[in-house]
């Protein structure tokens, strides 16, 4: 006990008050490391992120699409109005079969091409590690950037793929690689799934690398072929990953807009015009955003039915 | 209980300090914002093929406005080729960016910009007056919205060596004339490149002239009735198709802007339409090409007349902006012969002022070559000619609904069909 009556008395107050706060921290501190709260602390700034870039841009999406709203206008509600019109209008249901196409078309070959890449890349060589990373180098760099290098690609005159077709004697004069319709639909393919191939390629690489070993082998004692190792071993363990992997590549190529945008701005005569950039024209160009909206809407119920297959496969595993 | 805090400020006595501190330091913030002058204005325009312009704005131009009113310019540059307009947009739809710009598009977002009619009669008065064609853009309901500032000509360009060893010796007068040359300088290797693909400048600025001079136009006067459903249409559809198939390169059909610029520099195509940036880039890079590129003015149709299309550069302030008066003083004093002058010369009338008052001048002079684009005011038309630019017209530019009808129909679409879809989507976007 303290001489000091006083002072004791703050001394035992400061322990008291040590003593709770060590009792509230603790308590604080069970309580966030319960697992619900925990979660839901991780979780939350995320989800804010995503709300605040992309919950509320989609809902204000939506809420225009049913309105007729010019830029810098006041809106009008039409209901269904902006729908009927996209339904009379030609190069709607153009962009949205040449979506389809575009999409149908690159994910097959980036997922054909890609399974092809990562096998390649499973096998031992020189280099293996420096071939692994430069093939990532389509992923990598800028999407704009590589587009204007396609550009001089599929220049008539100068281009690499003209220039080799007539040094090699193998025609006169090339293609016109985006002045023909079919022509330019094929070299929009052909970027997407150059850029593409590499997500596809590292993914199942990953896949394949963690098959086991024994697997293989035991096969191999049973007496299977390589094509029959690969057709019941190597493809069966690699199935959910192609799945998830081709997912996510449908929804990426199906709102590509970068690349169509930079190469032929969805000509010629709309030939290569994609929903994406067709909602884009409408929008900003022609200063229609309720119906700019509505194209761009009219795009989610496919990604519905994407995210909801995907959901069952993830559930089912 | 002991008042040993007498000594000690009390929390009124604080929040007197507070007070008096925040308003010591806040005064002069107070009395700065209380005066009716920015610090600063920021003004956008599309960055200039002459760089020449740009480096004259900024070196010469703010510092000298800065020195007589003690206001700072920024000057946001844009990329060319087509990013202005959406960046335009979204400024007008956040109601933020720049306080005046080079309003390319204006008739998307007018009810955004603040009446400039004082500046621009002010001007018009001073300056030998408005050629008349512009004021169908600038001027909304009776008021300018915006000034202009130049038109970027839009001419023929052509590779004359070529053309003399074809044996054509002058630009062609006629569209007739022109395919007929086109044939030729094709069997010798050298075709055309005349864009149709989804550009904003190259693409309109022959083909919208050249349905003009078979003597249609799109829209009527009052921008009501659909004008193009008449068989000259067809003739210069048909016109196009083969001027396409005898005299083009394949590609041109889906050209962007920049796409006729790179196949002319790189002597794949023997003429094009363009502005004269063609002939800047040459100049500095390719001087040997430089020597020989030369300019024509659009080509003459079956009605006798020839136009041209303009390409305005117009300035507009904006009337969300902090101090709108403040931009509209600046952009008056821009206007000033006194800086617009010096300002025009240093981009070697590449923008070329919709005032009579430079008809005239000696900067015309200076590279003979530049002439054909003097005379591109005289017989130029906005791409809504004869009709309102609005709303409804910057839509039929925006969807390519002209362009695509001629393009479709070098594609092996029929004539009919062609025109008949491009009135049906008229029809539809003017209602």
């Amino acid at each position: 006990m303290s001489a000091n009556p006083v002072v004791g008395t703050s001394r035992a107050a400061a322990l008291e008050a040590r003593a709770y706060r060590s009792v509230g921290l603790s308590r604080l501190r069970e309580f966030i490391e319960r697992e619900s709260v925990f979660s839901w602390l991780i979780l939350t700034p995320p989800l804010l992120f995503l709300l605040a870039f992309l919950g509320y841009p989609f809902f204000y999406g939506v809420y225009l699409s049913f309105f007729h709203r010019e830029v810098a206008g006041s809106p009008s509600f039409v209901g269904l109005g902006n729908f009927v019109t996209l339904a009379n209008d030609p190069i709607f249901w153009q962009s949205v079969g040449n979506t389809i196409k575009f999409t149908a078309a690159a994910t097959l070959l980036k997922a054909t091409g890609g399974l092809g890449m990562a096998l390649v890349m499973n096998q031992n060589f020189r280099m293996k590690a420096i071939t692994r990373a430069l093939l990532l180098l389509p992923f990598i760099v800028p999407t704009v950037l590589s587009t204007v290098a396609w550009q001089w690609i599929f220049d008539p005159g100068m281009g690499l793929f003209n220039r080799l077709l007539v040094e090699s004697g193998l025609a006169k004069t090339g293609p016109s690689w985006l002045g023909n319709p079919t022509m330019a639909m094929i070299s929009i393919i052909m970027v997407n799934t150059w850029r593409g191939l590499p997500f596809f390629g590292i993914s199942i690489l990953a896949g394949l690398q963690t098959i086991p070993v024994e697997l293989h082998e035991s096969a191999t004692i049973d007496g299977a072929s390589t094509w029959g190792r690969f057709r019941y071993v190597t493809l069966p363990s690699l199935l959910p990953v192609i799945f998830i992997v081709t997912t996510f590549s449908i929804i990426l190529t199906f709102f590509d807009f970068q690349l169509v945008y930079v190469l032929t701005g969805g000509g010629p005569a709309n030939s290569t015009h994609l929903m994406a950039t067709y909602a884009y024209s409408l929008s900003v160009g022609v200063g229609q955003m309720g119906l700019g909206s509505a194209v761009a809407l009219s795009m989610v119920p496919v990604l519905g039915l994407l995210l909801v297959l995907l959901t069952f496969y993830v559930r089912k595993d | 209980m002991a008042k040993s805090t007498k000594s000690k400020p009390s929390r009124r006595d604080f929040l007197k300090l507070a007070a008096g501190a925040a308003g010591t330091v806040g005064a002069p913030w107070i009395a700065r914002n209380a005066q009716a002058k920015p610090t600063t204005i920021v003004f956008a325009r599309e960055s200039s093929y002459v760089k020449n312009f740009d480096e004259h704005f900024q070196k010469v131009m703010i510092p000298a406005y800065q020195k007589a009113t003690g206001i700072k310019i920024d000057y946001q540059i844009q990329a060319a080729g087509g990013s202005a307009v959406p960046q335009l947009v979204s400024m007008v739809e956040n109601k933020s960016g720049a306080d005046l710009a080079w309003v390319q598009q204006e008739w998307l977002y007018r009810d955004a910009l603040v009446d400039v009619s004082d500046i621009a009669e002010a001007v018009g008065k001073e300056q030998g007056g408005w050629y008349d064609e512009i004021k169908s853009l600038s001027v909304d309901n009776g008021k300018w919205k915006s000034v202009p500032q130049a038109n970027i000509g839009q001419c023929m360009v052509y590779r004359k060596d070529w053309f003399d060893e074809a044996g054509i010796k002058s630009f062609p007068e006629t569209w007739d004339e022109f395919l007929e040359a086109g044939i030729k300088l094709k069997a010798k290797g050298h075709p055309y490149g005349m864009s149709m693909g989804h550009g904003f400048a190259d693409n309109y600025s022959w083909l919208y002239p050249l349905l003009w001079s078979y003597g249609v136009t799109v829209m009527d006067k009052a921008g009501k009735k659909v004008a193009l459903d008449t068989s000259e249409t067809a003739k210069a559809v048909d016109y196009v198709r083969r001027l396409y198939k005898e005299a083009c390169i394949e590609d041109c059909i889906g050209w962007l802007d920049p796409h006729n610029n790179k196949a002319f520099l790189t002597s794949q195509i023997s003429c094009t339409n363009n502005a004269y940036s063609i002939m800047v880039s040459a100049k500095r890079d390719l001087p040997e090409m430089g020597k020989v590129i030369d300019h024509g003015l659009n080509p003459k149709g079956p009605n006798g007349q020839r136009y041209h299309s303009l390409v305005p550069v117009t300035h507009g302030v904006f009337a969300y902006g902090p101090d709108p008066q403040a931009a509209k003083d600046f952009l008056k004093w821009t206007m000033d012969p006194k800086q617009f002058r010096p300002w025009i010369a240093s981009g070697d009338m590449y923008f070329a002022p919709y005032l009579h008052a430079f008809d005239k001048v000696p900067e015309w002079d200076i590279e003979p070559r530049v002439k054909p684009y003097h005379k591109v005011l005289e017989t130029g038309k906005l791409t809504s000619w004869p009709a309102p630019a609005n709303r409804a017209h910057g839509t039929v530019i925006n969807r390519w609904v002209v362009i695509d009808m001629f393009s479709k129909a070098c594609l092996g679409a029929p004539t009919k069909t062609v025109i008949a879809e491009a009135v049906a989507q008229l029809k539809q976007i003017y209602g």
